[in-house]
């Protein structure tokens, strides 16, 4: 990455700021950031301010990368926040902390895409904010194809 | 707690009202309850008024005590909900719930909505929410469990279709339905793909609407002939744990057996059922939650005929909000005003003959993988 898009990355911001990380090179994979809660072994996405189950603090911490897809679907209709249409979203259950997280998925991937296929995080610059500024957003794509 | 009844209800048409207001549309469908319900204005003793979006669309807040001062309600307590699709349903819960702990002999409860504006565009569940910056909108929650409910039960396309063509037959009998034409299983599947697999007729339409309820005590209904027993009224969030199954909907299962168990009966107590088919899975879940069939069975539930009108148990006989429309801060209490006449047996041709146990179904937003609100009202005469 030159210094000019290494500027250009850092003034498009992320949605849901904090939970996913935006690597500085392309030799570190993008992971989705939760919470943990020491007391009930409990992994959270995202992070709460407190333990639902006990009221304890709940420190950040990486959730996962990559998973399987238990469901997913593709949005036909006029897309909102200026995402592509058609676009893709699906429940993927991670690898590790076992989590089944909601997330966009790859929408140049969606014909190939099937349940229980493996697919890891990348980021990259898809829709906006919902005021026409362009946003970072978390998205899952294909393992074979998931690279940065 | 005292008991509860419904001694008066009303309902405007739902569909698009351009030329009327929220308030104009909400202060009918009161006007209407109070002259069914034979009780003058000065004998509520609360007044609930249920919004989902007008706060999102207008910018207008607390618009219940505008409605309720036009139709001679004031000097008592006024309080506006909002509970997602659940709203109506919510102020239901709270007005049963005043009138049983005898805090007022009598309440209002009125639920409107005004939404069909240009751009609507899909609804969400807030704008800020982690899900909804994510591309969630409401059909892809459904979608997303249809798949699986497809994956785990082998349930068809023409299952799901099946639902949205039993809803529209019921509605042609309803004259506040917004769609009363019928459709066939080939039109449904044919129609515009929304989510996959939910095409645009297995998604509820919008409408603007309103309906009313008038609850009272019981020393309050002993004069009324047409009063209907609230058996129970009950409202659950979710746990939110992780993982959620998607088809065995933790908050539908946990609020319908409250209620079972709150009134006392069983699923085989009822002799009709209004439920939350915002879209075709959703009936399809919901008869699984409600214990009409078994967990997987849904779609060959409707299939067979079981949830139709003359069938074991009829589900939506007012066409559902597949058919009379989604005005969200209504429908909940649309819903009620089903049962109601039901079990009056003032339905006309779309009457469940013999009606005696009644349940109106509701649920409301999203929040990780489950809904934000479910309530379940059980009702008897």
């Amino acid at each position: 990455m030159n210094d000019f898009e290494q500027q250009r990355k850092s003034d498009i911001r992320p949605v849901n700021p904090g939970t996913f990380t935006i690597p500085e090179d392309s030799e570190t994979p993008p992971e989705l950031t939760g919470g943990f809660c020491p007391s009930c072994r409990a992994s959270y996405y995202p992070r709460p301010k407190y333990c639902p189950g006990c009221l304890g603090e709940v420190t950040v911490r990486p959730v996962g990368r990559c998973g399987t897809i238990h469901s997913f679907t593709i949005i036909r209709t006029r897309p909102p926040l200026g995402l592509p249409q058609p676009y893709g979203v699906g429940f993927i259950d991670l690898a590790g902390t076992g989590l089944r997280v909601f997330g966009l998925l790859d929408p140049d991937q969606l014909q190939e895409m099937r349940i229980g296929d493996r697919v890891c995080l990348s980021v990259r610059e898809l829709g906006h904010d919902g005021r026409g500024e362009t946003r970072v957003r978390p998205v899952f794509t294909l393992e074979s194809g998931s690279t940065q | 707690m005292k008991e509860v009844f419904v001694i008066g209800s009303g309902i405007i048409p739902f569909g698009r009202h351009h030329e009327r207001s929220l308030v104009d549309m909400g202060a009918e469908a009161a006007y209407l309850a109070l002259k069914d319900s034979g009780l003058t204005p000065s004998r509520m003793g609360v007044g609930f008024f249920a919004n989902g979006l007008a706060g999102r669309l207008f910018g207008d807040h607390t618009v219940g005590q505008n409605v309720f001062w036009e139709v001679g309600i004031n000097r008592i307590p006024v309080i506006n909900v909002e509970n997602a699709c659940t709203s109506g349903s919510t102020g239901f819960y709270l007005a049963r719930n005043m009138v049983a702990a005898g805090q007022v002999e009598a309440a209002i409860v009125v639920g409107a909505e005004k939404m069909c504006v240009p751009e609507f565009g899909l609804i969400n569940s807030g704008e800020t929410e982690i899900d909804t910056q994510l591309g969630m909108v409401a059909p892809a929650g459904f979608a997303l469990r249809a798949v699986r409910h497809m994956q785990e039960f082998g349930t068809t396309v023409e299952q799901l279709a099946q639902v949205a063509v039993k809803n529209r037959g019921h509605a042609a009998e309803n004259p506040v339905a917004q769609f009363r034409e019928p459709v066939t299983v080939k039109e449904v599947l044919e129609s515009p793909m929304i989510v996959d697999p939910l095409t645009r007729l297995q998604c509820c339409p919008i409408a603007d609407g309103a309906a009313a309820v008038v609850l009272a005590s019981g020393s309050l209904a002993s004069h009324a002939e047409r009063k209907v027993r609230v058996d129970a009224a009950v409202l659950c969030t979710g746990s939110y744990g992780n993982p959620q199954d998607l088809v065995r909907w933790e908050t539908d299962y946990t609020t319908c057996g409250l209620a079972y168990e709150n009134a006392g009966i069983s699923p085989e107590d009822l002799d009709l059922v209004e439920c939350h088919d915002a879209f075709t899975i959703s009936e399809i879940l919901h008869y699984e939650a409600l214990g009409l069939c078994k967990e997987g069975e849904g779609g060959r539930f409707v299939e067979e005929g079981h949830s139709k009108l003359g069938g074991r148990i009829p589900v939506n006989v007012s066409g559902g909000l597949l058919s009379r429309g989604h005005p969200v801060g209504a429908t909940g209490v649309a819903q009620i005003y089903e049962i109601v006449t039901q079990l009056r047996g003032e339905a006309g041709p779309r009457q469940v003959a013999g009606a005696r146990v009644g349940l109106a179904h509701c649920m409301g937003g999203d929040k990780a993988g489950d809904s934000k609100s479910c309530t379940v009202a059980v009702f008897s005469v």
